[in-house]
């Protein structure tokens, strides 16, 4: 199958989207770059956040050496025209990298420009909330893209022990009333710091720092080069390895003029698929851990067990597939196995149904998980929910609709549906994830059965990338959208010269403080887990404290009598 | 004197016993909790090729973790008040120890003949679980704190209900001696109180013995280890240790008020196995079968439950005294 | 209280049996690879007889596991487990098929150096016939002429072939050397001093 181009996209996007552009170039696949001066990019934003309500992919900036440095923003338009994605992108100077912050206009840039500001030094000016993401709050600040320059002076204005504290408390409170969750805590099995401030049971603000993983795969890949990147791709994540493969395979197959197998794609989607059903169980089972049901985890990961006895008798692992390439896979589905494979798959989804809908429905859980954690559809759209914490928000995206990966996901091939929720809690993303695993079951068993029946080939050789080429890939991964941005090199054509990943957990998380203010201590590990979140690919801080947000603050005494009243009640 | 020196060896006899059916029942515990989970837990008989690396049999599995903590280095935190928190552990297991004195076990007495044995017995139990309290209270952390906080106000519930069906019994038998009570005879009437004041004492077991919907103070993915946070070696191998006293210790209580002829002889031992087994299983499946409460929902969930069944009980208890 | 029961009866009806399985390399020969599928990809083999020594494997591993040497009159060919990731690239990439990944997922030794964790092949490197300094393998040299052979215009094959044989043997130095004297050289300000 050949991924074909709309020949007019980028006059679409001239004509009807913005005008004003320097230049317009468009990419494979219906990406188009508006290029447009440093100071129009707030306005770009206002316009495409306000206007036409379409959703920030991500930020993020590339270094162009002695060109200067290159801002993207990526916003997903595929409202407008199919699978359209536009690229608006800004050349700052390298001396003076000052370019004005969009995080004031939408919120859920604030984390990507942060990492911005830390990986490559670049100044968003206006920023609302300018603290380190990844590095620890005491860097010296801000952080330059090499090294320290000589007689640098360490920014003294703010002492470390200031920095450290996530709600601009009197350094004598901050210690008396916040519960660091983390960095390692049995609730949250990785590494990330949840402050939250307590009143008795009661959250009254909450923030997250995280920066306890970074391992640097981004720039690994630019290093390996396109082919033993999928491999790296794969690791960026344990549980969604096949979303990643699949959304940097999707990105990579971007850069040239891709052809796929038909058969190929089934196998995509199949594996794909698994890794939901196999991410989704596993989910459940964290979420009765974390209330505190055994069984319900050993319920759950016992199913999930049979999964990964699936996947592992398809790709020959069980974590990492190791099957993606570009132009297709690698290994085949025998007829045999697909058929096997499909009444294992159909007698669990039977199971799966009784079960999980019955955990669903246990008083206690419910009890649990009902009104915990609420995010409503505005907080969602603005604080960049993606996946099943948006669709639980009655929030109808899914990028395997919007914008599809490289794979079968037509629905005019495969009936499936999009789950939304309008319980807009905990609870409602139970319901969402559940329901989700019982569709992936049925593509799994549609694209098995295809796979039964049919035989043909899975692959097809790559043509070389062309210098300099840009692409964007995205995939729904378990946890939400995933996006790859990957720019070839202008001189060696194995190489990318940038790999940018944009993880879903990295937007999820960002929200948690969000959810959290104004939930029991008890509910604090369950909002955690309630977005799936996945560290090993976020990793990175944020401020909400709705007693200081212009309503009312609070002294101390007046909390001390607070926390009083709340632990008599 | 015969008396005496039988009292005396059974008081030396039952504190070996009560650690090995304390810690059957543990294992009974955990392994049926296993097997509802679809898992292997403790071994009852080893795989053939591993035995001569773990022995034949786990069966004692739990006394092995016990045992195991008691090889291991004792931490105690600088900022913890020193004396209270190495102290409590000990108290908390000598005041276990004392209740099951307390409670007959078939053929031996011990010393639940003594007058007001009943209320020795329920007033040593809370001191053992008080002791859990000021032990971690002292240690200086905030999980702990947290975790003592949430037993306290479980205690102060589930002792509500135990105090409540204790004295139900009490009143419907006219006595406040755990031996009368338990040698005492069965009737229709008195059977029905068992089933009401066993339930609300049924209850009340689950929220002392920390079981599944009631294990707030020990919620590990909220607050870390709660109560027990700070302790570690030889202080928290006691605390285990006077967990396994305490199960028994409840066990033994329930059969000896509620099922009254089976804790007297000795020939109703079997007999007494069997409710003990079946009252492990039922536990284990409250265990398995129930998510954990929040401290609040617990609470509500005892007074909703605990206050009008105790005062069902008492209202049965004295139409029991006042018609029988 | 009926959902619980439900869930009980779900639990006990068809799962009396505990689903956790036994290590598969447990001491019994029954129990032993039992649950270990066909299609794991596991350590990565290589044939001995097939290998040419080509490095092919070298340059395609995604985990740089592979590390090729020569040492002597030996080369060898190395997959270091610990950073091996399965990946099977080195299969496709291949010329010769000789590396095959097995089923076998054993890789746990107690020290870095253990032999178990690598799979070593060592091929005898062929000595220059002129100067004597072992350069490839002599299946590399011979499977490169039939390859050569296949894919080569009729036209000029025989006297390539004549030549390939002339200085067949000859490590790359001494072939630059002695080239002048071959048909297909181009001799155009080159000849060749005291041979
Ligand atoms: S294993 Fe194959 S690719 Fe590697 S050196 Fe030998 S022949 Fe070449
Ligand atoms: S399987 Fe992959 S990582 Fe292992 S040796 Fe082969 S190419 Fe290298």
């Amino acid at each position: 199958m050949k991924f074909e181009t709309a020949p007019d996209v980028a006059e679409y996007v001239k004509k009807e989207i913005y005008p004003d552009g320097l230049e317009y170039v468009p990419l494979r696949e219906n990406r188009v770059i508006v290029k447009v001066a440093p100071g129009d990019l707030t306005k770009v934003a206002e316009l495409f956040v306000k206007k036409f309500e379409a959703r920030l992919i991500h930020a993020t900036a590339v270094d162009l050496e002695l060109k200067g440095f290159e801002v993207l923003h990526i916003y997903d338009f595929s409202k407008f025209k199919d699978r359209l994605v536009v690229i608006v992108k800004a050349i700052v100077d390298k001396d003076s990298p000052e370019f004005p912050s969009i995080a004031n206009i939408t919120w859920q840039a604030t984390w990507a420009e942060r990492e911005m500001k830390e990986l490559l030094g670049v100044k968003p000016s206006g920023m609302p909330d300018p603290r380190h993401q990844f590095l620890p709050h005491e860097w010296p600040n801000p952080v330059e893209s090499g090294s320290i320059p000589e007689g640098y002076k360490f920014d003294g204005s703010t002492t470390a022990k200031e920095m450290y504290l996530p709600l601009r408390m009197p350094i004598e409170e901050a210690y008396q009333t916040l519960i660091p969750i983390g960095p390692y805590h049995p609730g949250v099995i990785e590494g990330q710091i949840v402050y939250v401030k307590v009143e008795g049971e009661q959250v009254v603000a909450a923030d997250i720092k995280t920066g306890f993983h970074h391992r640097g795969i981004m720039k690994l890949i630019e290093r390996r080069g396109y082919n033993k990147g999928a491999f790296l791709a794969e690791r960026v994540c344990g549980i969604c390895s096949a979303a990643h493969g699949l959304a940097y395979i999707t990105c990579t197959e971007n850069l040239y003029e891709s052809e796929v197998p038909e058969r190929a794609l089934y196998i995509r989607t199949l594996l794909a698929e698994l890794n939901r059903m196999h991410s989704h169980l596993l989910w459940v089972g964290v979420v009765a851990d974390v209330i505190g049901w055994k069984t319900g985890f050993m319920l759950t990961w016992g199913l999930r067990e049979r999964v990964m006895d699936i996947i592992e008798a398809i790709t020959g692992n069980r974590v990492n597939y190791g099957i993606w390439r570009m132009g297709g896979v690698s290994r085949d589905v025998p007829q045999e196995l697909a058929e096997k494979a499909k009444r294992t798959v159909d007698a669990l989804r039977e199971e799966c149904a009784k079960l999980l809908l019955l955990v669903a429905d246990h008083p206690v859980v419910k009890s649990r998980l009902i009104g915990v954690g609420p995010l409503t559809r505005a907080q969602a759209y603005d604080g960049g929910a993606v996946g099943p914490v948006a669709r639980a928000s009655d929030w109808k995206i899914d990028v395997r609709i919007d914008n599809p990966p490289h794979a079968i996901y037509d629905p005019k091939v495969i009936s499936w549906e999009v789950i939304t929720d309008d319980h807009c809690d905990t609870f409602g993303r139970t319901l969402v994830r559940v329901k989700e695993l019982l569709v992936s079951c049925s593509i799994v068993s549609q694209c098995l059965e295809y796979l039964a029946k049919t035989t043909g080939d899975i692959r097809i050789k790559p043509k070389t990338v062309p210098l300099g080429a840009e692409a964007v890939g995205l995939n729904e991964a378990p946890r939400g959208e995933l996006a790859y941005y990957i720019r070839a090199s202008d001189k060696d054509s194995s190489l990318p010269h940038t790999v940018r990943i944009r993880t879903p957990s990295y937007r999820n998380n960002a929200i948690i403080p969000l959810m959290l203010v104004g939930s029991n201590l008890a509910d604090v590990p369950v909002v955690m887990g309630s977005t799936d979140q996945c560290l090993a690919c976020t990793d990175r801080l944020e401020v909400i404290d709705n007693r200081d947000g212009g309503r009312k603050i609070l002294t101390w005494d007046q909390l001390v009598n607070l926390s009083r009243r709340a632990s008599r009640w | 004197m015969v008396d005496l020196i039988f009292t005396v060896i059974s008081l030396i006899v039952i504190v070996p016993l009560a650690l090995f059916l304390g810690v059957i029942y543990s294992y009974l515990l955990r392994k049926l909790s296993a097997r509802f989970q679809w898992r292997v837990g403790p071994m009852l008989r080893m795989y053939g090729d591993l035995k001569p690396l773990l022995g034949t049999t786990r069966l004692l599995q739990p006394l092995y973790d016990i045992l195991k903590l008691y090889g291991k280095e004792t931490i105690v935190p600088d900022v913890s008040r020193r004396r209270l928190f190495v102290y409590s552990p000990f108290l908390s297991l000598f005041f276990a120890v004392a209740a099951i004195f307390f409670i007959p076990f078939p053929g031996m007495p011990l010393l639940s003949g003594v007058p007001y044995s009943l209320i020795i017995a329920s007033y040593l139990l809370i001191a053992s679980i008080l002791f859990t309290i000021l032990g971690p209270v002292a240690s200086g952390s905030p999980w702990a704190a947290i975790g003592a906080r949430r037993e306290v106000e479980l205690f102060l519930v589930s002792e509500l209900g135990f105090v409540l069906s204790l004295f139900a019994v009490a009143i419907a038998r006219q006595s406040l001696v755990i031996w009368e009570i338990s040698s005492g005879g069965q009737s229709l009437y008195l059977a029905l109180l068992t089933v009401t004041a066993g339930a609300l004492m049924f209850v009340a077991m689950l929220g002392k013995l920390h079981i599944k919907p009631f294990d707030m103070p020990e919620a590990e993915a909220e607050i870390v280890a709660g109560p027990y946070t700070e302790y570690s070696g030889k202080l928290l191998g006691t605390y285990y240790l006077t967990k396994v006293f305490l199960l028994y210790g409840l066990v033994a209580l329930f059969i000896s008020l509620f099922l009254p002829p089976i804790a007297t002889d000795v020939l109703w031992l079997p007999l007494y196995i069997v409710a003990a087994v079946v009252l492990v299983f039922l536990l284990t499946s409250v265990q398995v079968l129930n998510p954990r409460y929040r401290i609040r929902n617990a609470i509500n969930w005892y007074l909703k439950v605990a206050i009008p069944l105790g005062v069902l009980n008492f209202i049965i208890a004295l139409a029991i005294w006042l018609v029988v | 209280m009926s959902t619980e029961i439900k869930i009980l009866k779900q639990v006990l009806s068809k799962y009396s049996k505990p689903m956790t399985l036994t290590y598969p390399s447990g001491v019994a020969p029954d129990r032993r690879y039992s649950q270990i599928p066909e299609g794991l990809r596991g350590i990565p083999e290589r044939d001995k007889d097939k290998c040419i020594g080509c490095r092919a494997c070298y340059f395609v591993c995604s985990g740089r596991a592979t590390s090729i040497y020569d040492k002597g009159e030996k080369r060898t060919v190395e997959i270091f487990l610990f950073r091996c990731t399965f990946c099977a690239h080195c299969q496709e990439a291949c010329p010769e098929e000789a590396i095959k990944m097995t089923n076998k997922f054993e890789i746990a030794v107690p020290n870095r150096e253990d032999p178990a964790a690598r799979v070593l092949t060592e091929l005898d490197l062929l000595k220059c016939k002129n100067c004597g300094t072992p350069y490839v393998t002599r299946k590399l040299v011979d499977r490169t002429y039939e390859r050569l052979m296949e894919k080569i215009d009729p036209i000029v094959k025989e006297t390539v072939s004549n030549d390939y044989k002339k200085l067949d043997g000859y490590c790359p130095d001494c072939r630059r050397a002695y080239g002048v004297d071959l048909d297909t050289h181009t001799k155009k300000y080159v000849w060749l001093e005291g041979v």
